[in-house]
């Protein structure tokens, strides 16, 4: 049966964060990447709607992930979102610091996560 | 001529030459003035006369007013003064004043009289020691306009020291900020983190309560609140970022002060809490970032109401000001040299009629965590970062009490110069 609900890629070195988003967003079906080094490698695989991708990291930071997806023909046009615990929210409309990608605040609820990533996502996937 | 007579006339020459080099040097000589009936009759001056003054002995005696027409007009009236002592029974203070020398010059004398009585006990005259002061004088006088020109440096100096000590409390806390905004931001990403995971696994455990667990949702509630409030404090410490996050465009701060106000309306309403405004006509625009003096309007207001629990009245007063010398003392005493004389800037004032501050607090208003709130309803920071937006934006910022009582909070922001470009 062909699993119909948007597919997100999580990518964030905090185990924690990424379960529990997992757990509270049921709605959609979630793939967490913790380790930064294997991102471009699991989206690939995973072939996601829209990427969620963390900031600060170890080994490689949000930049250089945001610039490996966009430089692979078979992701350059999936929809990345910053996820930030560093600017406040009402910081998160100044697109022009994380490079013209939105990006939200931590901590989110699942509710505003939600409906931003719905925003986001092409026509059709939402 | 005799071989001896011809040496004893040469002997005799050099004789006279040295009593003439040695007249010419002598500072100090001694007179003796008579009087008949007050009036002076006849003087005599020691042959040093003629050195200090150009008038010899004879053209003393012979004239016995000339000692009173050589002295300066200006100073004339204390030697009569001086003079005038001795007919009172008095020996008078030593008095210096100016003569004028026979060449035309001026001399600085020392006069020392000394008056002698009749036996009617009436001024019969005096003896006296005239002293050649010009030199010390005119040392003394240099000394003087040296002393006033180091008097000048100093007071340059002085001004300079207090320009590089407020420049450098400025560099500092540029510093400070700087070091305090990394701080925070390795702070709001260390703390953020653990609140992103209570809040997604908040939401899941809420999710999963039937609906009529209600202790179990009111303790939900609270952990949420929880999240909030701690999210909120890393939010505020975040307002001490690096100033280059400010977004600096023309403003209208009345406009902005009344937005503020929109966004506080329901605190007012609650607190019961009136607003009176009072806005000088065209006030000038200033450089300002919109939503960081819109949040400074904010904490001020809601400060306000937090400060008059039965209500009470918030009054608004802007003005336009061009800073004077006055001013520019007292903004560099209080908040480092922030404005020039000249520099046109926007006043506002932010007045309440609430308990006011003790004081004690005042010192430790902007203190980063220093609060007068109940727990829970302050979180310490939010004067903290007022006083950072502010003083990103070049201006400055006082609280105090009114007389009347209740607190003022006055700042000063740097008008658009009529030259910038908008």
């Amino acid at each position: 049966m062909k699993n119909d609900k948007p597919k997100i890629l999580i990518i964030d070195d905090e185990v924690g964060f990424t379960k529990l988003t997992k757990l509270a967003m049921p709605d959609f079906d979630i793939c967490e990447e913790n380790n930064s080094t294997r991102a471009l490698e699991t989206a690939r695989r995973f072939q996601p709607d829209l990427i969620l991708l963390d900031v600060v990291m170890p080994d490689f930071d949000g930049g250089d992930v945001a610039a490996q997806i966009k430089a692979d023909p078979a992701l350059t046009h999936v929809p990345i979102i910053f996820l930030t615990a560093i600017v406040t929210e009402k910081e998160t409309s100044k697109r022009d610091l994380f490079g013209g990608y939105p990006f939200i605040s931590k901590p989110i609820t699942p509710e505003k996560l939600a409906e931003t990533i719905r925003s986001h996502l092409p026509v059709g996937e939402g | 001529m005799q071989p001896d007579l011809l040496r004893a006339e040469e002997a005799i020459r050099q004789s006279d030459e040295r009593y003439r080099k040695l007249l010419a040097s002598v500072t100090d000589y001694i007179y003796s003035v008579r009087l008949q009936n007050g009036v002076v009759v006849e003087t005599s001056h020691g042959p040093g006369c003629l050195s200090v003054t150009g008038y010899t002995p004879h053209e003393y005696a012979m004239d016995p007013n000339l000692w009173h027409r050589m002295v300066h007009p200006d100073d004339r009236a204390g030697v009569v003064a001086n003079a005038t002592e001795m007919s009172l029974g008095k020996v008078p203070p030593t008095i210096e004043h100016r003569i004028f020398h026979r060449d035309g010059s001026i001399r600085w004398v020392r006069n020392q009289r000394v008056p002698h009585y009749d036996a009617n006990r009436q001024l019969a005259g005096y003896d006296g020691l005239v002293s050649d002061v010009t030199s010390r004088k005119e040392a003394e006088e240099k000394l003087t306009q040296t002393n006033g020109r180091l008097r000048e440096v100093l007071a340059s100096l002085t001004k300079s020291h207090a320009q590089l000590k407020a420049t450098q409390m400025q560099l500092i806390e540029a510093e400070k900020l700087q070091t305090i905004g990394q701080l925070a931001a390795g702070v709001a990403h260390e703390v953020k983190n653990p609140l992103a995971i209570l809040q997604m696994g908040l939401s899941y455990l809420v999710g999963s309560l039937k609906y009529e667990d209600g202790q179990g949702l009111m303790a939900m509630k609270e952990m949420g609140d929880a999240i909030n409030r701690a999210n909120t404090v890393v939010g505020n410490l975040l307002g001490f970022s690096a100033p280059e996050q400010l977004d600096l465009k023309d403003q209208e701060i009345e406009r902005l002060i009344r937005r503020s106000l929109i966004l506080v309306k329901h605190e007012l309403n609650t607190a019961k809490v009136k607003v009176a405004i009072n806005f000088a006509s065209h006030l000038p625009s200033c450089p300002l970032d919109r939503s960081r003096i819109q949040q400074v309007f904010v904490n001020l207001f809601i400060n306000a109401c937090h400060a008059m629990p039965d209500g009470g009245t918030i009054s608004v007063n802007a003005l336009s000001h061009r800073i004077t010398q006055q001013d520019e003392a007292g903004t560099a005493r209080h908040s480092g040299v922030r404005f020039k004389i000249g520099d046109e800037v926007v006043i506002v004032e932010i007045a309440d009629t609430g308990t006011g501050i003790l004081p004690e607090h005042i010192s430790r208003i902007f203190d980063p965590y220093f609060t007068t709130k109940a727990r829970g309803q302050g979180t310490g920071l939010g004067l903290t970062v007022t006083k950072t937006i502010i003083d990103l934006h070049g201006g400055c910022i006082n609280i105090g009490n009114r007389n009347e009582g209740g607190a003022i909070v006055t700042i000063i922001l740097k008008a658009r110069m009529k030259d910038e470009k908008r």
